[in-house]
């Protein structure tokens, strides 16, 4: 009998808040993080982004971070929201606790090896940065801060990052290798991939429109946002609050181009599917999807025909919350678990801002209004990345454990 | 659970490339080293290959080659390990954003810089739709992929997994790590590249491709029985004998122990001191001379290992000590970068 | 037009670095896309920057990029009734 795997922590940082409960206001009032560039030094600060409202300055102090210590604002935006996570769930790190640390990230260092990146080649004055520019270096500086983490790992497959480090926490605690999951991801806004989606022509000039027919891109975003994952034993021995179980998941590859999802969606509709078979739901059981939804014309159609081939004529209320945060990328799996689980936990469908067309080829139209009071027992949370890498999360309410 | 080593595709320093066992080793005086590389196009079309960088084209090529060895036309997942990616592309990409401040940027280096670009065309290759993902965790990489891979085996999610290790070093990360101090400044042979005193090692790059199974053949390389990655330990012989135990051995079973040494003096100690304390009557070897040491030279290590067990023979120049025997029963793999992450690996022979 | 014509089939060979093609292998009225040189969307916006960096001029529009780039004819005629440096 496979373990149980429990949600007994949350941690988020975003451009809609630095904490949970400021995250959960904004869903509630409609307040958009998608704005004018503050904090990113670049030449086309005219791009809606959301960022997360610290400065670097500001977080470390917050951290009790002295300038000495080599830093950069991944793993700063990192260290608050699994910060936040670990205190959600009262725990602290002990090798005792046969505890893991599990993030998605893709940046890694580039924010400040972008800066230095001439001093990295011409002289030695930014050598510990350049210590400090790949992915698992910066995965170590959050798991350092810490301390205690008996596994430590990095995943990297774009905007599906901290999805697929959920899941592999779950499977860690299944198979009983570790107690605890500290799991998400984190990412901050740099020159480099906000360039690079600029070459694409998929950021739009305004707030995004996810699902809508007019939709003309995305907003980049920051964040990080990490859930805490226990075994039954874990939970039970320390007597724990559970907020939610992950019951299901799912990982499929598109394979079908680099940047383009295929037209019809195959490789999420795999992961969708594959979600729902490990949780033993139908598709009529899910009462909330929250989607990738990017507001590219490519994915959401793409996504909207995958939905229609899994759930058929019972698909669920259906929204992005990514005109709220912005496309947050290697983070997005985390932080739209945690908005997932909020939903869940408050009972209510975040709105899918900005909506007004639907898509012609859609069978359905997202939830465009907030709307409270709705009973969520299961909700699916799709994160969708660049090479095809489709992950698709199940949470489900807890009845008891027994 | 044990998983089966069914095919390997090795791209190196060394001749490794559609060899069966071990090529003549090529040794080197210089402390970095790139790839001898296969002609790319039986494996790739030049419309596919135009865009990518080397560390794509010599996955592809590993993959195929480890799907030829196996005979196994389709794996169920693709997982790879990579520490720095598609690195060639993210420096491409970097400089034309700074020497042209952020104006005429060319979107296919920003494609095909993500980590992700390894693993996914793989699969757009391949027409793969299993479970895929990339590992960027540092010098442990590989062995992250291998994790997972047999976490989706033991789930019984999965009946064969291509895991690979993939990184490319070009000459501009090269002098970045030298800055810290990751080189030796010269090298009179590779052969002895653990025979100076002094820190740093020798620069390589590879891509080994590995096909997992749950089952085995008369094609099977070796059985991985077990694999722990560990972080940040207070003991390596303690971690050492504990994993043994979990897995019902002890040191005296043990016939092989093939260590991650890379010749850097200081980085070694910890491998010479569980050597010498737990398997001084047994057989030990090294593999970092001869592949070269990057984020995922592990990679290079499982096919060593695998192909010590396979053709029952320890290279003299990989031999550590004078213990070698003729067959290998159970083989131990040991790995740690910057004695902050640990791996170790048991394989047997099957 | 003849001098843009062999101008372009050297950059476009170049910036999409179609290894094994010469300018006189590409017909002036084949399609670029698709079947013809078998070009995909990221060739379409490697091509946008081409046009903005090397002639001045600015797509906005990606989608107007197929029509416009239909064949080296079609993409030097645009380029010669819209270039600005």
């Amino acid at each position: 009998m496979p373990k149980q795997v429990l949600v007994t922590g949350l941690g988020i940082v975003s451009g809609i808040g630095i904490s949970v409960q400021e995250t959960l206001a904004s869903l509630l009032t409609g307040k958009s993080g998608v704005g004018v560039l503050k904090y990113l030094q670049t030449n086309h600060k005219d791009i809606p982004c959301s960022e997360v409202q610290l400065s670097d300055v500001q977080m470390r102090t917050m951290l009790s971070i002295p300038d000495s210590v080599p830093m950069n604002r991944t793993s700063l935006l990192g260290i608050l929201a699994a910060k936040s996570a670990l205190a959600n769930a009262n725990i602290t790190p002990n090798k005792a606790l046969r505890i893991g640390f599990i993030s998605g990230t893709t940046v890694g260092g580039m924010e400040k090896s972008e800066q230095y990146y001439k001093d990295f080649l011409e002289n030695d004055t930014r050598n510990e940065y350049i210590k400090i520019h790949d992915c698992g270096a910066c995965t170590e500086i959050i798991a350092d801060y810490f301390g205690g983490f008996s596994y430590v790992s990095t995943i990297s497959t774009a905007c599906s990052s901290a999805a697929n480090a959920i899941t592999l926490g779950s499977n860690l605690i299944k198979q009983g290798i570790l107690d605890c999951v500290v799991a998400g991801g984190t990412e901050c806004l740099t020159k480099f991939h906000l360039n690079g989606f600029k070459t694409l022509m998929i950021l739009d000039k305004v707030q995004c429109r996810p699902f809508d027919a007019t939709r003309a891109g995305l907003n980049l975003g920051e964040g990080a946002a990490y859930i805490v994952l226990e075994s039954e034993e874990s939970v039970k021995s320390r007597n724990a609050k559970v907020l939610c179980k992950v019951s299901g998941y799912g990982n499929a590859c598109d394979a079908y181009h680099q940047t383009a999802s295929s037209p019809d969606g195959k490789g999420a509709a795999l992961a969708m599917q594959a979600a729902l078979d490990m949780s033993g739901l139908i598709p009529s059981d899910i009462d909330y999807i929250n989607a990738h939804g990017t507001g590219t014309t490519n994915n959401d159609e793409s996504e909207g025909v995958a939905i229609m081939n899994v759930f058929g004529n019972t698909i669920p209320p259906v929204s992005s919350t990514k005109a709220f945060t912005g496309h947050t990328t290697s983070a997005s799996g985390g932080v739209e678990a945690v908005i997932s689980i909020l939903a869940m936990q408050e009972g209510f469908l975040p709105p899918n801002l900005n909506f007004k067309n639907q898509i012609e080829k859609l069978s359905f139209a997202p939830v465009s209004k907030l709307r409270r009071n709705v009973k969520i027992d299961h909700v699916m949370s799709n994160s969708f990345g660049f090479g095809g890498n489709n992950s698709a999360i199940i949470f489900s309410k807890l009845q008891e454990i027994k | 659970m044990s998983v089966y080593i069914q095919g390997i595709g090795n791209i190196s320093i060394q001749n490794t490339f559609n060899q069966t066992g071990f090529p003549e080793p090529v040794w080197y005086n210089e402390p970095y080293v790139r790839c001898i590389d296969p002609d790319f196009k039986p494996f790739i079309s030049p419309n596919e290959s135009r865009r990518m960088s080397k560390v794509i084209k010599r996955a592809i090529a590993s993959a195929k080659a480890s799907i030829a060895d196996s005979g196994i036309e389709m794996p169920d997942a693709i997982i790879s390990g990579t520490g720095l990616g598609c690195i060639a592309d993210t420096e491409k990409f970097l400089s034309a954003m700074i020497d042209n401040d952020e104006k005429f940027l060319q979107p296919t280096f920003f494609i095909q810089s993500t980590h992700n670009t390894i693993s996914s065309q793989i699969a757009i290759n391949l027409k793969c739709h299993g479970h895929n993902n990339t590992f960027v965790h540092g010098g442990i990489s590989f062995e992250c992929a291998l994790t997972e891979a047999l976490l989706l085996f033991a789930d019984n999610k999965v009946n064969t997994a291509l895991v690979g290790g993939y990184d490319e070093m070009t000459p501009s990360y090269f002098k970045l790590l030298d800055r810290i101090g990751l080189w030796k400044k010269e090298i009179a042979s590779s052969a002895e590249l653990n025979q100076s005193n002094s820190i740093g090692t020798l620069a390589g790059e590879g891509s080994v491709s590995v096909m997992l199974s749950d089952k085995k053949n008369e094609k099977t390389y070796a059985a991985i029985d077990a694999l722990e990655v560990l972080y940040k330990l207070e003991n390596f012989e303690t971690a050492i004998n504990d994993f043994l135990i979990r897995n019902g051995k002890t040191t005296t079973d043990i016939d092989l122990v093939v260590l991650g040494m890379n010749g850097d003096v200081k980085g070694d100690e910890i491998y010479k001191t569980a050597a010498a304390n737990l398997f001084e009557n047994k057989a030990q070897a090294w593999y970092k001379h001869l592949s070269g040491e990057y984020f995922t030279s592990s990679g290079f290590g499982l096919w060593f290992a695998a192909n010590c067990i396979k053709y029952r023979m320890l290279p003299t120049y990989t031999a550590l000590n004078s213990k070698s025997a003729g067959a290998f029963q159970n083989v131990l793999l040991l790995n740690h970068y910057q004695n902050k992450n640990y791996s170790l690996i048991l394989l047997s022979a099957c | 037009m003849e001098a843009l014509i062999s101008e372009l089939k050297e950059e476009i060979i170049k910036v999409l670095n179609l290894e094994g093609v010469k300018p006189e292998d590409i017909d002036n009225d084949a399609p670029l896309f698709g079947d013809g040189l078998g070009l995909d969307s990221i060739d379409a916006l490697e091509l946008i920057v081409l046009l903005e960096k090397n002639y001045g001029i600015k797509l906005e529009d990606p989608g107007k990029g197929r029509e416009i780039f239909g064949s080296i004819n079609t993409f030097a005629k645009y380029i010669s009734e819209n270039q600005k440096k």
